[in-house]
């Protein structure tokens, strides 16, 4: 591990220069930048820079039903476009106090955590790029099209779902679903263990990942990360288990965690979340009960009672959370999105410090950051 | 110098094996087959662009897969996504680094108008990326399908040669 | 315009944190999403907010509300506990001609950004901050745009 003495040994000339990493670098994921101020090859600072492609989300909210705000939940996280639109439906469904019916919890839970396999998956295909393998990108995207093409036929949408209703689903599932799922979860298990000799267990990666970016347990606390990266510093916060929602009490699954707090523990804790998803879509679809997918009554025009109300999930990057206030009227007051890459990315200015270059890269990317969910 | 008096009889023998054509043309065609867009995603966009890129959709049958990260080997930009005002002046930055002839292609609703973000009092996205540079070909859609951008190529190829490659799909 | 009314203290919901000298009211959680509220003025936020830290609870999010009816600036605060199901939420007032609160960035080095965010969408400031600049609007600006009377 280098640490921060190396950077300048005694004697050594202390200079420094700034590099800027972005706003366009293949490397950012799309539109982050970072201000790096380097010793030689060292990080002394990186500050991220954020605010390159912020779309106003909140200010949307304010000026929009509450029906009609819903398309824009699938555009702030889109990998994860299911549990953000289940984060806000939640919250207003709460405020109403409608009752979803238990078959559209279920499918709920069960696109959901579809939707957070795609989402590793693309994770794990463009941060195995970042460090200089391109391979594992096209197996990523070819178990992907699977997953999205399952959802195509239900959702009517590739990325941006918005399947989620006030009170229940767009649509109800059909059995080509529950077959199609079923034979995605044979084929998904075998390709994970493929994935495991693959890539996880192949000595440059783990050269690459091991005591690179320790993150600790306090300094997660401290700057409210979440997801996969608390986990990977060894504590199990996972809203699904400690504020249980939806019909996630009804399953059994693991949260996995690490307690290393490297790159590569948070790398091990997304495949391992991919498995634990696997089984709670099993499990699901076992158990899929009967009955309507809509709430009775959802009135046309909502109208949530004054106060403010709050909902969080565990998106694939960590806990989105939404708070909105209403003043009795047909438009909130105020929309406020809590969103997990902000947190998780915050850190990254402590815990880059001293850092190489490249490790520095290999930690933002274990980060699994999606711009606009920072910028919102 | 007068040409041979043989010329027409020699041309028309060897026309199996060599085509003749202006420069232009062959420029043309060898430009539009070999596309090497800019590595460049702005938001939800670009992920349908790699995906276009990637296993199913495999940009490279058309030879437009050498995405480059650098704007000065690029000669295509693809705007996946929406642009603010904070981003403008870094997009116009790098089409401007771009080197002739370049190309640009606006991917998705909001590279056309601002798509989904436009509302009265609005004070972040640039409505559309026209109001910064050229477009050459729009292809709507929020997020657009890979298949669409994939048309789209086959649209500005046609654009350079003036002829298509590939049939057109019918719908039924 | 009604502000958001705080819900009648009810001796039946359990409040965790009653060991802390800070005025909770328990929240049923079925109805409103988190466990405990409290609103102090904001010059106890830094003392409240260390209190909390002690607790083990960890930084969820900071935001803005503007009441513009009364002349009001809500600042909230989010916290999270790591192992149960505790949600606590701090509020606090200010004039809206003038709305400043101390910083909490040190007892919570993540809420720089959070702060930072608030500032540029309702000029919120927060005393003693470091680098109180634009975040995510550009470097530039000197709008607010959450402000109830913005006009771009
Ligand atoms: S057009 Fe739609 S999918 Fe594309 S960047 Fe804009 S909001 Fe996202």
């Amino acid at each position: 591990m280098i640490t921060k003495e190396v950077i300048s040994p005694p004697g050594a000339p202390n200079e420094t220069f700034v590099i800027n990493l972005g706003p366009q670098h293949p490397a950012t994921h799309g539109v982050l930048r970072v201000k790096i101020v380097m010793d030689g090859e060292y990080v002394v600072r990186a500050e991220p820079i954020c605010g390159y492609i912020h779309r106003m989300q909140e200010k949307m909210g304010e000026n929009r039903t509450y029906a009609q705000f819903l398309p824009n939940t699938s555009r702030i996280d889109y990998l994860s476009a299911m549990t953000y639109t289940h984060g806000f439906v939640g919250a207003v469904e709460r405020a109403a106090k409608l009752q979803v019916p238990p078959r559209a919890e279920y499918i709920r839970v069960i696109t959901s955590e579809m939707n957070r396999i795609s989402s590793h998956l693309v994770w794990w295909g463009a941060f195995l790029l970042d460090l200089g393998g391109f391979t594992p990108l096209l197996y990523a995207f070819d178990d992907r099209e699977k997953i999205l093409d399952l959802l195509e036929a239900i959702t009517g949408s590739r990325l941006t779902y918005s399947y989620y209703r006030i009170g229940g689903l767009y649509n109800d599932v059909d059995d080509d679903f529950i077959k199609g799922t079923r034979e995605f979860i044979a084929q998904m298990r075998p390709r994970l263990k493929m994935y495991r000799s693959l890539v996880t267990d192949n000595i440059i990666l783990r050269k690459r990942l091991i005591e690179i970016g320790p993150i600790s347990k306090e300094m997660c606390r401290k700057y409210g990360a979440t997801g996969p990266v608390i986990r990977g510093s060894g504590i199990p916060y996972d809203v699904r288990k400690v504020e249980p929602y939806s019909a996630y009490p009804e399953f059994d699954f693991l949260v996995p965690t690490c307690e290393e707090g490297d790159s590569m523990a948070r790398y091990l804790v997304r495949m391992e979340e991919m498995v634990q998803s696997l089984r709670i879509i099993e499990q699901a679809l076992d158990k899929l009960p009967s009955g309507p997918v809509m709430a009775e009554k959802v009135p046309r025009v909502l109208k949530l009672p004054a106060g403010d109300y709050c909902y969080a999930v565990e998106a694939a990057r960590g806990r989105f959370a939404v708070r909105i206030v209403s003043d009795n009227k047909e438009i909130p007051y105020r929309v406020k999105l809590r969103t997990p890459s902000l947190s998780n990315l915050s850190l990254f200015e402590e815990a880059s410090a001293g850092m190489l270059l490249p490790d520095a890269l290999a930690l933002m990317g274990s980060l699994d950051l999606v711009i606009p969910d920072i910028d919102r | 110098m007068e040409a041979p008096p043989d010329n027409a009889q020699l041309l028309s023998d060897c026309s199996p094996y060599v085509k003749f054509a202006k420069l232009d043309e062959m420029l043309a065609l060898g430009r539009a087959n070999s596309l090497w867009p800019l590595t460049f995603g702005l938001a939800c966009c670009a992920i349908e662009m790699m995906a276009a890129g990637a296993s199913r959709f495999d940009l490279s049958r058309f030879g437009a897969e050498v995405f480059r990260p650098s704007p000065r080997q690029a000669d295509l930009m693809i705007v996946a996504g929406t642009i603010n005002k904070k981003m403008a002046t870094a997009v116009k930055t790098l089409y401007d680094q771009m080197p002739e002839p370049k190309w640009v292609i606006a991917m998705g609703n909001c590279a056309i108008s601002g798509g989904p973000f436009v509302f009265p009092g609005q004070y972040a996205v640039v409505e559309g990326v026209e109001k910064l540079f050229p477009v050459d070909v729009f292809i709507p859609g929020c997020p657009p399908r890979p298949e669409a951008l994939i048309e789209g190529l086959l649209k500005l190829e046609e654009k350079l040669t003036g002829k298509r490659r590939w049939p057109v799909v019918k719908s039924e | 315009m009604e502000p958001a009314p705080t819900p009648p203290p009810s001796p039946a919901l359990p409040n965790a944190l009653a060991h802390l000298p800070i005025p909770f009211q328990a929240v049923d959680y079925a109805a409103k999403g988190y466990h405990l509220d409290a609103t102090v003025n904001p010059d106890q936020v830094v003392d409240v907010v260390s209190l909390l830290d002690k607790e083990g609870l960890a930084l969820d999010t900071i935001t803005g509300v503007d009441w513009m009816a009364q002349g009001q600036m809500e600042v909230v605060y989010d916290f999270f506990h790591l192992s149960k199901a505790l949600r606590v939420v701090v509020r606090t007032r200010v004039p809206r001609d003038n709305p400043e609160v101390p910083t909490i960035q040190k007892v919570f080095p993540g809420a720089n950004w959070h702060e930072r965010e608030t500032h540029d969408f309702f000029g919120i400031r927060f005393l003693g901050h470091p680098n109180l600049t634009p975040f995510l609007l550009p470097e530039d600006a000197t709008f607010h745009p959450l402000r109830k009377d913005f006009v771009s």
